[in-house]
């Protein structure tokens, strides 16, 4: 590309941020992702307690000043727990999504782009991938590996492997008829070449808006794993496990269960505020 | 159509072939001897032995893989660690409270979900849209095992109306089976109303801008004629390849809700096989349900079929 081709690629982009934030709910969106983002990072600085010490001269007290959403049965506080727990979401959502966007994304370009066999064999595991529903194919993996952060991560990276390996595909399809890739070939660059520094740039977009919305489903994914005790292994504090001990005190400790669960929604909430935001400005069609 | 059909089914084939494939080869991934796996650590030699030489061991793994298909085919699921039940029959028994389940969930998010989404469409940007918007969002965003456990709370703890949890057969005891539908059935419904009602909204908002719609206004047609009639009518397409995609996450789902409200279905069975580490039972569940979700999806596509003509040609 000319340096005059970048500037005006850059323009758009430039724009279409801007046009996000003036959404008030992709800004909300923002919010809510930036402030999960920062309890996890920031959370030993902001927690009031260690989240992993009990306290039995404080089991089961509800709400107060001291303890702002109340304390569990080991007298352990609930907040200073939820900050904590945001790691394991974000680190899980994060990485999972992003593991099977590089794979996904990978996996669909080259079956694409040269069709033919390499097309049948990688689509045809893709479609069987896409046979389980999504949560029974994450327990099952995590079941047979064991239970812990990776093996959650990995879980949840399979089971969206297939979405990103389709939309690449299709776009890789699209793109690849298109006469600049004509142009570039008859200039002679090879197939590798033409893939990675054209191809895989144009098919971006939709890529990253699907996953964006698919942050929150492979957080609330996750939270159903360490929900069922699939996922990070106590003592260390999530969402999904602490809902899991709620159950026990629903008489005694009805605000062990309102917390957790209300920083899932939350966190979720804000990641499909912004998912939706973003589609929104990539996918011009899609009425509001 | 009898040839569309066929084409249809023929396309099954791998790919059922291919999830037999990973339900074969998740047991191959637990660490250790596969017939151990199968049959417990308490197992006797002869039996071990016997299981070794059923499963072929000694052979490479895809003489393994179809001796073991074959035995699938005719119906040997194996059984189960605990209590040594043939995992078949156990599997049909949960069938029925999973249907009855996904049923009632499924009613529940359409009866909600069609008439807000409709509503959302034709009064596009007023408050009763933005609301109808929010709210499914927010039911999009809600995960369903809390909002479970809050119903229980609220109508189980705070005020005793309804039963926790478990399941009678309404065969047995009609109303009991009824007040312990009620929480799983809301709970599995409420996040499938919102995607419903998302899909229906945006469905009707393309087809009213069309043009017979506009047609059918100048006619002079009452509006609600035009709005069920006309555009509803073609809007049913994408809600319906949603519900197909629903029938997928029902599946999912009900391993979620099953195991909050002790709901004895396949979510249930499959959960407690995999603490149990009663692999037979895990597999054979993951087996059934991804069978079950092949089949739907066939469905969902036949009934494309029937609502537009337009598809049978194509």
């Amino acid at each position: 590309m000319t340096d005059a081709a970048l500037a005006n690629a850059e323009k758009p982009r430039r724009d279409w941020t801007r046009g996000l934030l003036r959404d008030p709910r992709a800004a909300l969106g923002v919010a809510l992702v930036l402030l999960a983002v920062i309890l996890a990072i920031g959370a030993p600085l902001i927690a009031p307690f260690d989240p992993e010490t009990p306290d039995f001269g404080a089991i089961l007290s509800p709400p107060s000043a001291e303890h702002w959403f109340g304390t569990d049965d080991l007298g352990r506080d609930v907040l200073s727990r939820i900050i904590f727990g945001a790691r394991a979401s974000i680190v899980v959502g994060v990485l999972s999504v992003a593991g099977a966007l590089v794979v996904g994304a990978a996996a669909g370009l080259a079956a694409g782009f040269f069709g033919r066999w390499t097309d049948a064999v990688i689509m045809r595991v893709m479609d069987v991938l896409f046979a389980f529903p999504s949560i029974l194919l994450a327990l099952a993996i995590t079941a047979v590996l064991g239970p812990s952060l990776q093996n959650a991560i990995l879980a949840i990276a399979v089971v969206n492997l297939p979405v990103f390996a389709r939309i690449a595909r299709a776009q890789t399809m699209v793109v690849r008829e298109l006469e600049y890739v004509d142009a570039q070939r008859a200039l002679g660059f090879g197939p590798w070449a033409i893939l990675l520094r054209t191809v895989a740039p144009n098919i971006a977009a939709p890529l990253i808006v699907q996953g964006s919305l698919l942050f929150a489903s492979a957080i609330i994914t996750e939270s159903y794993l360490s929900f069922l005790g699939l996922g990070v292994q106590p003592p260390a504090p999530t969402w999904g496990s602490m809902l899991r001990n709620a159950i026990g005190f629903l008489d005694m400790g009805p605000w062990l269960a309102w917390f957790p669960g209300l920083a899932i929604f939350l966190v979720v909430l804000g990641f499909n505020l912004l998912g939706d935001g973003l589609r929104d400005r990539f996918d011009p069609r899609e009425t509001r | 159509m009898g040839r569309y059909l066929l084409g249809r089914l023929g396309s099954l084939v791998p790919i059922l072939l291919g999830t037999s494939l990973v339900a074969f080869l998740l047991i191959r991934l637990v660490p250790g001897d596969p017939a151990v796996a199968l049959l417990g650590m308490e197992a006797d030699d002869t039996a071990l032995a016997a299981l070794r030489a059923k499963l072929a061991l000694d052979q490479p793994l895809w003489v393994q893989y179809f001796s073991w298909l074959a035995a699938i085919l005719k119906g040997d699921f194996g059984r189960s660690i605990q209590g040594g039940r043939e995992v078949l029959p156990l599997l049909a028994s949960a069938l029925g409270p999973t249907a009855l389940l996904s049923a009632a969930a499924l009613a529940i998010s359409l009866v909600i979900a069609i008439p807000a989404g409709v509503i959302a469409a034709t009064r596009r940007n007023t408050g009763a849209d933005y609301a109808a918007s929010f709210v499914a969002l927010c039911g999009l965003s809600l995960p369903s095992f809390w909002l479970g456990i809050l119903l229980i709370l609220l109508f189980s703890v705070q005020i005793p109306l309804l039963p926790a949890s478990g399941y009678v057969s309404p065969l047995v005891d009609p109303a009991g089976f009824l007040a312990r539908l009620v929480l799983p059935a809301v709970t599995l419904g409420a996040a499938l109303a919102a995607s419903t009602m998302r899909m229906t909204r945006a469905a009707m908002l393309e087809v009213l801008r069309s043009d017979y719609v506009r047609t059918a206004r100048a006619k002079g047609l009452a509006p609600s004629r035009v709005v069920w009639r006309h555009a509803f009518a073609n809007a049913q397409i994408p809600i319906v390849t949603l519900l197909g995609i629903q029938m997928g996450q029902l599946l999912g789902g009900v391993v979620i809700t099953e195991t909050v409200f002790a709901w004895p279905g396949i979510g249930k069975l499959t959960v407690d096989a995999i603490f149990a580490r009663d692999y037979p039972v895990v597999q054979g569940a993951v087996l059934l349900t991804a069978a079950l979700f092949v089949l739907i999806n066939l469905a969902t596509d036949l009934v494309y079929t029937v609502i537009d003509p337009r598809v049978r040609v194509a």
